[in-house]
């Protein structure tokens, strides 16, 4: 039993194991990213009437949310860590040159040979001790850091994917959304385009908490979001809506955001039936259409509405803004369409954020190191010369060939 | 005025191809060696088209599909200069140059129209994201270039004596596009949490990229820790290829997701 264990534990801290893991890793996400998803049920049903049961069995609709892509991911923190973690303790103990100290196998070269030799390793910069030369030795931790990075990274990086929590809102300007804590974002002002009618989307915004701090009113702008106290603001996305002011006979007047089919009337049957809004009227060759998509703000914003009399539809109308319409004692007056943030709001422990940060530091440097800065140790005698290590690729193909016709035969 | 040095850039690059092609098959140096030149002033032509795109851009040009891929095929070509001079690596570069040509040629076909840079991608991290990018795929590419290299080599003398540098070759270039696909990736990361609020939302392109990074991790664990070297690592440089496309040209044609640019802008800028 302890055999089976042992051998367990084995393969746990293999490169196989964290091979076979990437390779799975692999294959699931090529599945994930060709089937669709977090999409809803009724899609895969549609899309998919073959197999969809098969899909929804095995989760393949949220596959990086799946049991068993999580479980791979822990395996492979578990061997990460065996790989990094455990081995740090005998990396730094050790004698970065306790190899060549040892009794090597030397090539044995010519006088010249070993005179090349000498040279190559000068001109990479190799210091020399008691005939062992050596550059790098630090580059020796470079695998050790890299595995850490990316143990850390995932780590941290699940710390900031879920810890955090995230509400979608849209606000008018002037306009505020009241938290579950009591924290209020305010909007001042909302843009589509920038003073050159170039895509900007920009909104200014306060932060308020509950304990009476508040942050400056800020822009925000895609890229650019707001930050107080733990919370983030992005502008994420945005929208366009129609105004309507209602003014009565006895002078009083309201101010309404429309949507789609909103009735405006005040006994239920006489008003208007707002339909929509529209960026504007297409009129080449002389036919009129609606102009349904813009990316911008609506260059000549029309309202579309019916008419209602004694609760029967009438007439479709169109209106642009400043138009007003009566119905019976009722002044429908069309104003100024109003551009709104749609906000990304984030409470997050942003000490994770910075977390995640130095991890990915760590395993780029790591990264650097083992590639770049790979630890050269060639021990010289007055007979030939031995590499220590057999990562030391590229100083052995240039000693090599430094030395391709002074290598001494074997006897 | 643009296009004039676009197109003659592209021009430039065939006809190093064809004569590197010529000078390979009736084994003749001198044309192998105006191949080069012609080469080199293909890709000056292409540099001043990047640098006069740019100008006129007011930004790196970097922000389509047609300018990663210009950019993308300029790294290949940047990288082979400093290898030719530096490391003398004549022998990869017939098949590097047609990969050049063939990247700038797939460039031709996209709309070379020069347009504001949009919302989303006004960003400090714009060049380095998407510059590394384009050079991390340039390495893999020449990776591939030299695989197939090493193939021919080995299948016309598996004695050839400059098997083991073509190998080594190789996996430096990976090393060092593997280095540039992390910094692609984490600077991806970090940017996504400043435009989207999230370091990683398994969007295609970012579940590509890293399906490519593992693919190149798990080439060097083989290489350094169990040592495989020759035509099964050549043939793992050299399948890794397509992957590394697909992640550049698949992906944004076929997968749409938050890096289709273009397609985004009403959902989330």
């Amino acid at each position: 039993m302890a055999d089976v264990m042992k051998k367990v534990m084995k393969f746990i801290q293999s490169m196989t194991f964290g091979l076979i893991l990437l390779g799975l890793i692999v294959v699931l996400s090529m599945i994930g990213s060709v089937i669709p998803q977090n999409e809803a049920v009724m899609t895969y049903v549609r899309n998919y009437p073959s197999f969809y049961q098969v899909i929804l069995t095995l989760q393949l609709n949220q596959i990086f949310t799946s049991w068993y892509f999580l479980l791979l991911s822990a395996m492979l923190c578990v061997n990460l860590f065996f790989c990094s973690i455990i081995r740090i303790r005998k990396l730094v103990q050790a004698d970065p040159l306790a190899a060549a100290k040892s009794n090597l196998p030397m090539i044995e070269l010519t006088e010249q040979g070993i005179h090349n030799v000498k040279e190559v390793l000068r001109k990479n910069h190799c210091k020399e001790e008691n005939g062992i030369y050596y550059k790098n030795l630090f580059g020796r931790y470079g695998s050790f850091l890299t595995h850490l990075g990316i143990l850390l990274t995932v780590i941290f990086w699940g710390l900031a994917m879920y810890l955090p929590k995230t509400i979608d809102s849209t606000c008018m300007p002037k306009e505020y959304v009241l938290l579950e804590d009591g924290t209020r974002i305010g909007v001042d002002s909302f843009s589509i385009e920038d003073a050159d009618g170039k895509l900007d989307y920009s909104s200014v915004i306060k932060i308020a908490l509950p304990d009476g701090s508040e942050s400056d009113w800020t822009e925000i702008k895609v890229n650019h979001p707001a930050s107080f106290h733990g919370y983030a603001v992005y502008q994420q996305t945005y929208g366009t809506t129609g105004r309507i002011t209602v003014k009565d006979g006895k002078g009083n007047e309201d101010s309404f955001y429309v949507e789609a089919n909103d009735f405006l009337s005040a006994d239920g049957k006489n008003g208007i039936l707002y339909d929509n809004l529209y960026p504007g009227i297409d009129e080449t060759d002389g036919k009129m259409t609606l102009i349904t998509n813009t990316s911008g703000s609506y260059p000549n914003p029309v309202y579309v509405f019916t008419t209602v009399i004694d609760s029967k539809q009438e007439e479709v109308m169109l209106a642009f803004p400043g138009d007003e319409y009566e119905i019976g004692e009722y002044t429908f007056i069309f104003e100024q369409p109003v551009e709104y943030p749609g906000l990304r709001i984030k409470k997050t422990p942003v000490v994770v954020n910075y977390l995640l940060m130095l991890a990915f530091l760590i395993m780029t440097v790591g990264l650097y190191l083992t590639f770049f800065l790979q630890p050269v140790v060639v021990k010289v005698t007055d007979t030939g010369y031995a590499i220590a290590g057999s990562k030391q690729e590229g100083i052995r193909l240039q000693l090599k060939e430094a030395t391709r016709n002074e290598v001494k035969e074997a006897c | 005025m643009l296009d004039i040095l676009f197109f003659s850039g592209l021009i430039m690059y065939f006809a190093s191809m064809v004569m590197l092609f010529g000078g390979n098959v009736f084994k003749k140096e001198k044309l192998l060696t105006i191949a080069w030149y012609v080469f080199l002033v293909g890709l000056a032509l292409e540099t001043a088209y990047l640098i006069a795109r740019g100008i006129v851009a007011g930004r790196l040009p970097l922000s389509n599909q047609f300018e990663f891929a210009a950019s993308f095929s300029w790294g290949i070509g940047i990288m082979l200069v400093f290898m030719h001079y530096k490391f003398h690596t004549e022998w990869i570069e017939a098949i590097a140059i047609a990969m050049t040509f063939l990247i700038l040629s797939y460039a031709a076909f996209q709309p070379r129209a020069v347009n504001d840079l949009m919302p989303a991608l006004r960003s400090f991290w714009f060049g380095f994201h998407i510059g590394s990018a384009a050079f991390s795929y340039s390495a893999f590419m020449l990776a591939g270039a030299g695989g197939i290299r090493y193939i021919l080599a080995y299948k016309k003398d598996p004695e050839n004596e400059k098997l083991e540098q073509m190998d080594y070759f190789v996996y430096r270039l990976i090393s060092f596009g593997l280095l540039l696909l992390t910094i692609t990736i984490l600077t991806g990361a970090i940017w996504a949490e400043k435009a989207w609020s999230a370091f990683w939302t398994w969007d295609p392109k970012e579940v590509w990229a890293l399906i490519t990074w593992i693919l190149y991790a798990i080439y060097l664990h083989l290489r350094i820790t169990r040592k495989k070297t020759g035509t099964f690592m050549a043939w793992y440089a050299i399948i890794a290829v397509p992957v590394v496309l697909f992640t550049f040209i698949g992906v944004n044609t076929i997968m749409p997701g938050l890096h289709s640019y273009g397609a985004i802008i009403n959902d989330l800028l």
